[in-house]
């Protein structure tokens, strides 16, 4: 089995000779990645900055990334799992058949210099993204390139890590796990925490309709989930909290707006490694922080059910 | 206002061993005595002062991750159902924060210490120490392989190293300093790690794991902090380590040190085959030395899971067992690995593991300088202590265990010819007493006027760890908490934090290291003060 070799992004900055995009464009997705952690930070043992990484990516279509790297693979869509295995083994020696490559759109040989650079490596890491996580093969995938790189540490020192996004979704993910032990999908229905993606996680839930009220913050289902979904958000009371009128907000039964956090509410966020950053303020909001609304819900419930 | 009224009390402070006496409570302390208010009757009941954990892994990042990977136990994990009193969570080998606070609490222990806090990632520590409800707790900052220490130890600028360390501990608010397999986690950055005590570390010339070890042993003697170097020394888990604990205790110097899961240092052999203990040699150094304290890290049989900031030894243990390994290197200042982990009965290392933890806590013979841990997940979880004190009490319970274990690890253990069995006085000093004196906690580990009011009564048993399992009552700060093994109410814990002096001048020299090294900006990298509530500081003088 593999695991999960990771990092915080310092050690990327400070040590990393080679840096494996796949399925990501983070040109475009995490626009300060190049310029703060991967690429152009000179660090304590990559004192000449750029010069002295080389960036490989892999993804099905050109993109703005693709500017940016040393080396681009253009893999199929739908075929990561089978360049992955491909790797695992030829890093291993293993021998592999260049004509059941053909189906990626790489060839042997394109794989075996891949292969080389992270044996090669003093340092390597793959970060990866949607690109590979939520295609054919979904947490295949991600277990497959997990798995690669925990590999690579026979030969050197290797980390992977997800492209995680979108605001806080990290600490929404470390304080969950803290309090309930599980990431995301849990269901307090028992009155404790279990946990079934599938079963508990949010799309799942709305499309066969198990839930009959939602409440959303600072997230927007209706811009991004599938329509069934959206349908049963509309049925049911579901209340949103964000700091402007998003599509979710439009179909919700209650929309309140708050102060936007890390512009005009403190607080902490996870960066996609797990560090924590604190937020100040900078401007005022005349809207209420998200906390100060749920905890005046939470009060307000609380005073009738004793009451 | 309370008073325990007519129970045997055990307070081997101040020489009380089954004296029936009152304990009277007013606003949270000991008091000599209160007229009015309730009566506990603890007449054909044992009361305690309630348990210390000097070394646990219960909150930040590290075991966080462990959550993560471990799915398959919170399934089959005790189920914690939310009631008025406590909120839901689950218990298994790495609890939810707040199942974690009830479960010690329910279990007669009212402080713990986490052991390993990167003062990068120590807000999130903090804030799962704050979500770990009425237990009081503090926490020990990982400085071994702080590569701006490092590099100072390398440029022989002791001074300035101390005010680094100093500052360190003040950013991350925490209570002691911790070293984990010193030279050898940095090293793991680049997928190495150091061999021997005097050799150096990769990447530099002079510095040495023996230098770090001493150079911090005396930071946190000049510092005068409460509790010594908390030491988790190199080579863990290696057959033949003991020759490295041993030097390690040599080139203290005398200086004080407190050595982390000993049992996890003490072995024999030259490899797998060969593995054997050697806690006797261990124990007899100990013995001799009274500038050391040393946890056990008891190794219980069971399923569990493995968490340390000892990078290059979880990646070993991966490679040994081929279970799902997590690695999470914290940038210029440590390491953390995740490998679940079965020790199994009948295989000759885990068996001999096993005799290891209860030879060191039976052939140490000062109970004062030997405590009661199991390295919580790493030998066992924390909830089974009372397992423990079982083995060390009962000698007849243990040559019935000792039946089955293969006839092989008896030749290799001297677990057998061991008869002494603990008085509960001194199960009292090992888990509560021994910990608080050594932690410099003077208001804990005791039941005299003035100690914090962190009490336990237990139904008198003849099997301890039936009774060690489930008190009658756990108080709190005063505060009745748990009754019948039940949380009743929640109160929250106080952490402890401490305040060494240094020289402001040293932020003009970190700053533009810290801005060249690191990936956040230096204003965001202490944890603001704020952030830690309820909060007892300690400033240490100069």
């Amino acid at each position: 089995m593999g695991g999960k070799p990771a990092c915080t992004l310092g050690e990327v900055k400070n040590r990393a000779d080679l840096i494996i995009y796949w399925g990501g464009n983070p040109a475009e997705c995490h626009p300060r990645h190049f310029t703060r952690y991967t690429l152009t930070p000179k660090g304590k043992f990559t004192p000449n900055g750029r010069k002295d990484r080389t960036m490989v990516l892999v993804d099905i279509r050109e993109t703005p990334s693709t500017r940016a790297a040393d080396v681009f693979l253009q893999v199929r869509p739908g075929r990561d799992f089978e360049v992955l295995t491909a790797l695992r083994a030829l890093i291993k020696g293993q021998p592999v058949d260049p004509d059941r490559l053909a189906s990626t759109g790489l060839t042997l040989d394109q794989l075996r210099d891949l292969a080389e650079r992270m044996k090669r490596a003093r340092f390597g890491v793959i970060f990866f993204g949607m690109g590979l996580t939520m295609t054919r093969g979904k947490y295949m995938n991600s277990s497959a390139v997990l798995t690669l790189a925990a590999e690579l540490n026979a030969f050197t020192k290797f980390i992977a890590m997800p492209m995680r996004g979108h605001g806080n979704v990290t600490g929404a993910d470390t304080v969950l796990r803290w309090t309930t032990g599980y990431p995301f999908g849990v269901c307090f229905n028992r009155g404790y925490p279990r946990y079934n993606p599938g079963e508990f996680s949010t799309i799942d839930l709305l499309v066969r309709g198990d839930v009959d009220a939602v409440l959303v913050v600072g997230a927007d289902p209706a811009a991004t989930m599938p329509q069934p979904a959206i349908e049963h958000l509309k049925r049911v009371p579901t209340i949103v909290l964000d700091p402007k009128v998003s599509t979710t907000m439009r179909i919700a039964r209650v929309g309140i707006l708050t102060a936007a956090t890390g512009i005009s509410a403190g607080g902490t966020v996870y960066r996609m490694d797990e560090v924590p950053i604190p937020l100040r303020p900078a401007l005022r909001s005349p809207y209420p922080t998200d906390e100060e609304v749920l905890r005046r819900i939470r009060q307000t419930l609380a005073a009738r059910s004793s009451g | 206002m309370l008073r325990i009224k007519g129970g045997k009390v055990y307070d081997p402070v101040h020489g009380q061993a089954g004296v029936v006496r009152d304990v009277c409570i007013a606003d949270g302390r000991i008091v000599e005595n209160v007229s009015g208010g309730r009566v506990i009757d603890a007449r054909g009941m044992v009361v305690l002062p309630g348990g210390v954990d000097i070394h646990t892994h219960i909150a930040g990042a590290a075991i966080n991750f462990a959550r993560e990977m471990i799915p398959e136990d919170h399934r089959r994990a005790v189920a914690l159902v939310r009631t008025p009193a406590r909120r839901a969570g689950i218990g298994g080998v790495a609890p939810s924060t707040f199942a974690t606070g009830y479960m010690y609490a329910s279990m007669g222990w009212t402080t713990i210490f986490e052991a390993a806090v990167p003062v990068l990632t120590a807000k999130h520590t903090h804030e799962e120490l704050h979500d770990t409800p009425i237990v009081d707790k503090g926490c020990y900052l990982l400085i071994g392989n702080n590569e701006i220490v490092l590099d100072l130890l390398e440029a022989e600028d002791y001074e300035r190293a101390r005010h680094v360390v100093a500052w360190l501990l003040w950013a991350a608010k925490a209570y002691g300093l911790k070293a984990v397999n010193p030279g050898g986690v940095a090293a793991w950055k680049w997928g190495q790690n150091v061999r021997g005590l005097f050799e150096p570390v990769p990447g530099y010339q002079r510095v040495t794991p023996a230098r770090i070890i001493t150079a911090l042993a005396q930071i946190a003697e000049d510092l005068r902090l409460p509790h010594p170097l908390h030491l988790h020394c190199n080579q863990l888990g290696l057959p033949g380590n003991f020759a490295t604990t041993l030097e390690t205790m040599k080139i203290l110097e005398g200086r004080r040190a407190h050595l982390a899961h000993l049992q996890f240092h003490a072995y024999g052999g030259d490899d797998w085959t060969t593995f054997r203990s050697e806690a006797p040699r261990i124990a007899e150094y100990l013995n001799d030395h009274p500038n050391l304290t040393a946890d056990a890290g008891a190794v219980l049989f069971g399923d569990t899971v493995t968490v340390t900031a000892d990078g290059p030894w979880q990646y070993l243990l991966y490679r040994l067992t081929g279970h799902k390994w997590g690695n999470m290197d914290i940038e210029n200042e440590t390491g953390c690995g995740i490998v679940p982990y079965a020790y199994r009965q009948r295989n000759l290392v885990n068996a001999v593991q096993w005799a290891v933890g209860l030879e060191l806590l039976l052939l140490v013979r000062d109970p004062w300088r030997i405590f009661l841990t199991t390295d919580h997940p790493n030998g066992g979880a924390f909830w089974r202590y009372p397992e423990v004190i079982r083995l060390l009490m009962d000698a007849d319970y243990r040559r019935e265990r000792l039946k089955a274990l293969p006839p092989k690890a008896l030749s290799r253990i001297s677990l057998p010819d061991i008869d002494r069995e603990y008085s509960l006085s001194e199960i009292v000093i090992i888990t509560s007493a021994g910990p608080a004196r050594a932690l410099g906690l003077s208001h804990k580990g005791h039941l005299g006027v003035g100690a914090d009011a962190d009490i336990v009564i237990y139904d008198e048993d003849p099997d301890p760890g039936r009774m060690f399992a489930r008190p009658r009552y756990v108080i709190k700060g005063g505060e009745v908490v748990v009754e019948d093994g039940e949380v009743r109410q929640t109160v929250l814990g106080r952490e402890f934090v401490v305040r060494p002096n240094y020289d402001e001048a040293i932020e003009a020299f970190l700053q533009p290291l810290f801005e060249h090294y690191y990936t956040v900006s230096f204003a965001n990298y202490p944890v603001e003060l704020e952030r830690v509530h309820p909060v007892e500081v300690r400033s240490l003088g100069e």
